[in-house]
């Protein structure tokens, strides 16, 4: 029961968390100089071609007023109107979201297959081989920009390898895995560096834990004792860290996409920026930030389920 | 015991990752056969920018327009070197004596892709539509009182005054012809999966990701060779190269100019530069002191390099820039010449302009334009010689557009390009700061100029016009309220196996797409 007790205050700060970004996204979003219709005129400004589509917009209200019809709308699920594409923008961002989720998922199922292997490893033979390897290979990549390690991926598996596709995103599952594998290996590459590193640390720390030194005497067998003490300590340790990072993942699509031409909310984003597609940016920025927030909970409440003493101390 | 247990852990993730890729593996071979077949009857643009929309009055982005013109037919169309105009929907035209009535003859076997007839009443309806819609083209046609059908075949223009510009402006993609009925009763959704009487037609529309044409069964016109037109929007310039390389697209628009070489070297694939309207230049905002004198414009001038710029910026594919009109369009004056690269000059007219020891400014710039920001950096070297410190600031493009219109900004970095084939429209956006644009933003107002525009846009005697447009031409180019760099080509990167691509001064390719083919590869 107390391990789960801090949930409730927890979704209270989400909506605090969110009705902050409605505000910073708003404002912030109008300050920046350039509007709706320079991005649509583009060289063929004028001002009053410019006034006109101000009009249609009803971006010539005052901006309290834009702000309260956004939040009063926002409460009924309507996040307005997108400017550049003629319909709702929940239908646009609903449109864009599967390629999304589909990396982001993939990227950290990638991640999580190549470095807890790996990092488990590296940990239990400090300086082998592994740890080593592993250390300069991550190191290496972990350096390299995402749009950058994206096209080297694409020049050797797609123009010379003909083995992956360059863009796209497929339809159906089973290609939905193939063409999203060489970005999702692009991210998941970055992401396995801080995983790796953090694994390698925590099971070095579990193995000099007096428990497992009393397992041993106590007769178990040392594949036992990896397996029910060594790894699940040290993955809860990493439970955490993976959490945090994922949301940075989230961000990390969004130059992915680019590289990729992949039709997610990331490119959506930067493109509904550019075109100063205000319900659309403000659509896109809740989501991510309601995202982030839940996956950071989702962490603290795998967290909880995995050990018994998180949430205790607050309990007691 | 550790190294046995150390063996088995890395088994496992090395299965995993095996059969991840093994999955993949399976699953893309068959794509990749099933795309490879269709290709020959396919042609796949790659462009750069989504589509900002299907619906022709509405339009702005250049690709959608080029996009546009594969499904709609006009009444008139440019044809393909963008020096005349050829019948479209209308088979002729007969205009008044006294200019003021326009009558076109439609051909009545123009159908739409859905099959039903396109009439005069359909023609009225699209153009009253797009010269009545807010923040579009109808300043154009300001001089037309109205558009009417006398006949199911037969539609009738009638001005208030003479607009010799009339014909090239009906030729412009806002003035594409829509179904009455379905526009009106679809509203927007039309627009999703429009219905039009051009060579092609929307299978498949994804703004940002990809758009599907197929050709139109209907179509009155020759049949085009290619059954299918797949266009890719593919942001990333490096992304679109290697999707050339490896075959996967036919056409790219805009490889970068650094790829250039690459590109050519690779056999089968070229870079093909088709000359356009484009012209580069730079904006200065009289709103800054120094600006407002004419001697400080001229020894900007004659302070920059144009022969080293465009070989820094486009890799000499450009042509170093005199009129402000496009290169060789109709009207060009072709008796002016750059102007020479002078600097001793140029610091005579600064110190005769009051400014001996130059004077401080900055550039404004679109970040991720990669030939804008090396033509940055070589005016900023040539300026400083002279004794002008020029900052260079870098902005997003909508930010960077906002701030040059708005008349707060000094040097921005700015390019145009014709949507008409009548100069009436560049000289009015660039001469006239009472045309609506203020003479590119650069506020700078001079009586005859005004005047001269006017007066060339009602004078209907091709040798008057000629004359009135060499007067604007030299009157700009004397008084430089901008500086006129260079007129840069389109830029496309395309595979061996396409042959007979063209794309017009105008920048459309439809005509070319009617009698293309695509060879296997």
């Amino acid at each position: 029961m107390s391990r789960f007790s801090s949930l409730p205050q927890r979704c209270g700060h989400l909506v605090i968390v969110l009705f902050g970004i409605t505000l910073v996204t708003f404002f912030l979003l109008r300050l920046l100089p350039g509007n709706p219709a320079v991005a649509i005129l583009g060289t063929s400004y004028t001002p009053a071609r410019a006034a006109a589509i101000d009009n249609t917009l009803g971006l010539n209200r005052p901006i309290w007023s834009q702000y309260g019809l956004f939040l009063g709308h926002l409460f009924q699920g309507n996040l307005g109107f997108s400017f550049f594409y003629g319909q709702p923008a929940t239908t646009v961002i609903v449109q864009h979201i599967a390629p999304t989720v589909f990396l982001v998922i993939y990227s950290a199922v990638l991640a999580a297959l190549i470095s807890f292997p790996i990092g488990f490893a590296a940990g239990l033979r400090r300086g082998g081989v592994i740890d080593q390897s592993s250390r300069i290979l991550f190191t290496v990549s972990f350096a390299m920009p995402g749009f950058w390690l994206g096209i080297i991926l694409l020049l050797v598996f797609s123009v010379h390898l003909h083995a992956f596709p360059i863009s796209g995103f497929g339809g159906g599952f089973a290609q939905h895995l193939y063409y999203l594998f060489l970005p999702a290996l692009t991210i998941a590459l970055g992401f396995s560096t801080v995983l790796v590193r953090s694994l390698r640390a925590a099971t070095i720390a579990t193995l000099q834990a007096e428990f497992v030194d009393t397992a041993r005497m106590k007769g178990i067998r040392w594949r036992r004792v990896l397996r029910r003490h060594v790894f699940r300590n040290a993955i809860l340790a990493v439970v955490a860290v993976f959490g945090v990072n994922l949301a940075y993942l989230i961000s990390g699509t969004v130059l992915v996409e680019n590289v990729f031409s992949l039709p997610g909310l990331g490119s959506l984003l930067v493109n509904s920026v550019a075109d100063r597609d205000y319900p659309v940016v403000q659509g896109v920025t809740l989501l991510f930030a309601v995202l982030i927030v839940a996956i950071n909970l989702l962490a603290d409440i795998v967290q909880a389920a995995l050990d018994p003493r998180v949430g205790q101390e607050a309990g007691a | 015991m550790i190294r046995r247990n150390r063996s088995r852990i890395l088994g496992a993730a090395l299965a995993a990752l095996a059969v991840a890729a093994a999955g993949c593996g399976s699953s893309g071979s068959a794509g990749a056969n099933g795309s490879s077949a269709a290709t020959v009857n396919t042609l796949v643009i790659a462009n750069a920018v989504k589509v900002d929309t299907l619906d022709p009055e509405a339009n702005s982005v250049n690709e959608s327009i080029w996009l546009d013109q594969n499904l709609y037919s006009r009444l008139l169309q440019p044809n393909a070197t963008g020096t005349g105009l050829l019948p479209d929907l209308a088979q002729s035209w007969a205009i008044s004596r006294d200019g003021l009535t326009y009558t076109f003859h439609l051909r009545t076997d123009a159908k739409f892709s859905n099959g039903s007839p396109v009439t005069a009443a359909d023609v009225v309806y699209s153009i009253d539509r797009s010269r009545k819609f807010a923040g579009g083209w109808g300043f154009l046609l300001t001089a037309v009182k109205t558009v009417a059908a006398t006949s199911a075949h037969t539609v009738v223009v009638t001005l208030s005054q003479p607009h010799t510009p009339l014909l090239a402006d009906l030729a412009m993609y806002a003035y594409s012809v829509v179904p009455e009925k379905l526009v009106k009763a679809q509203g927007a959704a039309f627009f999703q999966h429009p219905v039009g009487s051009g060579p092609f037609m929307i299978t498949s529309f994804k703004a940002d990701s990809e758009v599907d044409l197929a050709r139109n069964p209907h179509f009155y016109g020759t049949k085009p060779k290619v059954q299918k037109v797949r266009y890719l929007i593919v942001p990333n310039d490096n992304t679109r190269v290697l999707m050339l390389e490896s075959k996967k697209a036919d056409i790219i628009e805009n490889p970068p100019g650094n790829l250039i070489t690459q590109i050519d070297k690779t056999p089968g694939l070229s870079v093909q530069l088709f000359p356009s309207t484009r012209v580069d230049f730079i904006e200065l905002d009289e709103h800054f002191a120094p600006f407002k004198k004419a001697l400080v414009r001229q020894a900007l001038n004659y302070a920059i390099d144009r022969k080293a710029l465009v070989k820094l910026a486009y890799q000499g594919h450009a042509t170093p820039g005199a009129s402000f009109m496009p290169y060789k369009m109709q009207y060009y004056d072709s008796s002016l010449s750059p102007y020479p690269y002078n600097p001793a000059k140029a610091k005579q007219l600064l110190t005769q302009a009051g400014y001996p020891h130059g004077f401080s400014t900055f550039l404004i710039t679109v970040s991720g334009d990669v030939a804008g920001q090396a033509e940055a950096v070589v005016l900023k070297s040539e300026l400083a010689a002279v004794g002008i410190n020029v900052s260079i600031q870098s902005y997003e493009l909508t930010t960077a557009y906002s701030k040059e219109d708005g008349g707060h900004s000094q040097m921005g970095e700015r390019y145009w390009t014709n949507d008409i084939i009548d100069p009436d429209e560049v000289a009015t956006f660039g001469a006239d700061c009472t045309g609506g644009a203020n003479a590119f933003a650069s506020y700078w107002c001079d009586k005859q100029v005004i005047q001269a525009v006017a007066a060339a846009r009602s004078e209907r005697s091709a040798a008057k016009r000629q004359q009135l447009y060499s007067q604007i031409q030299q009157a700009v180019y004397q008084q430089s309220p901008f500086v006129v760099l260079d007129y840069s080509p389109y830029r496309y990167g395309v595979g061996g196996w396409v042959h007979g691509f063209h794309v017009s001064p105008l920048g459309s390719y439809d005509l070319s797409l009617e009698n293309l083919t695509v060879s296997a590869h």
